[in-house]
């Protein structure tokens, strides 16, 4: 095997890194659906921190992406 | 065209599109600075903020119209997010995260402007110009991390004073002080990163989409990828700096 088809499947290996992202962003999001029904007046600060956990979420499947993207494009 | 051929050509569009174009060169006092394309797009979008904020701005009166109106609820909703998350030094910050929201909610949605497929409902029309998103590039999105953390340090020590400033490296406990200085090479990192995978995440699909299926899909696609992806990530990087500003003068 050459370098650049392993590099080829390190990118793909890389980009499973999005199955963490979408599992813990869909926690958070039932979590808040569930914080809002109970309090409703509430909705505003909820979704702040909402919106703070999954941009931090989201952070690790953002990483895998460049760390593909790095393994694709760096020569 | 075999299968090859075709996946050959469909991912050389997809470096195409994905790489930054150097249109011009500026050569002056023996330096010759290179003009990108996402500059040029980005002295577009200032140019459109400016012209929008002096129309908008021009006839202030007592009792608004439907221009000012919007405006003067727009400003109302960052003013009050943020008193609620800086408390009361948030006037003085609210000018710096409002015009990162603002530049980054334009830069976002300007390549709404020739979305993906319009050669093909305008009749083969291409449009002479292709605005491709200016946060793509990982040296805007850089920038805007850079200074955002310059302003959080800054802020830090004038706000707490150097003394106080130290005291809070080694809060809770001096154990915690290399973390609290790693921070600051993470949170830019973080912020960059973040913009900068979305935006480009997304316009690798828009492009992936556009070249399978030209004919029904880029459209619908986009609503979600450019549209609302675009307003998400402008809303989370100017909610992050705000909250990294509250966290360095509270």
């Amino acid at each position: 095997m050459d370098v650049q088809s392993a590099a080829m499947i390190g990118a793909s290996i890389a980009v499973l890194t999005g199955l963490g992202a979408g599992f813990g962003i869909g926690l958070a999001t039932a979590k808040t659906s569930e914080a809002i029904a109970r309090q409703p007046e509430a909705s505003g600060k909820i979704t702040g921190s909402f919106l703070l956990g999954i941009a931090l979420a989201e952070a690790t499947a953002i990483y895998g992406l460049v760390v593909a993207l790095l393994l694709i494009f760096s020569k | 065209m075999s299968e090859v051929e075709h996946a050959m050509s469909i991912s050389e569009k997809i470096v195409e599109g994905m790489g930054i174009k150097t249109v011009f060169t500026i050569s002056a006092f023996g330096v010759s600075i290179p003009i990108s394309d996402t500059v040029i797009a980005t002295w577009i979008v200032m140019a459109v903020i400016i012209l929008a904020a002096f129309l908008l701005t021009r006839r202030m009166r007592e009792i608004p119209k439907k221009p000012q109106l919007l405006l003067e609820s727009f400003i109302g909703f960052m003013d009050d997010f943020a008193k609620e998350k800086i408390g009361h030094h948030g006037r003085t910050f609210l000018p710096f995260v409002g015009t990162i929201f603002i530049f980054l909610i334009a830069a976002n949605l300007a390549p709404m402007i020739t979305p993906a497929g319009t050669g093909l409902y305008a009749g083969g029309l291409e449009p002479p110009f292709v605005i491709k998103p200016l946060t793509r590039d990982i040296n805007v999105t850089a920038a805007f991390a850079a200074i955002v953390i310059v302003t959080v340090f800054v802020s830090s020590i004038v706000i707490r004073g150097p003394v106080g400033y130290v005291k809070s490296l080694v809060k809770p406990s001096p154990v915690m002080l290399p973390f609290n200085i790693l921070e600051y090479a993470i949170k830019p990192l973080s912020l960059c990163l973040r913009l900068f995978g979305n935006i480009l995440g997304a316009y690798i699909i828009m492009l992936l989409i556009e070249a399978v299926a030209p004919a029904v899909f880029p459209p619908l696609a986009g609503l979600y990828f450019d549209l609302f992806d675009g307003l998400i990530q402008a809303v989370v990087f100017s909610f992050l700096s705000t909250i990294y500003i509250a966290e360095a003068v509270e």
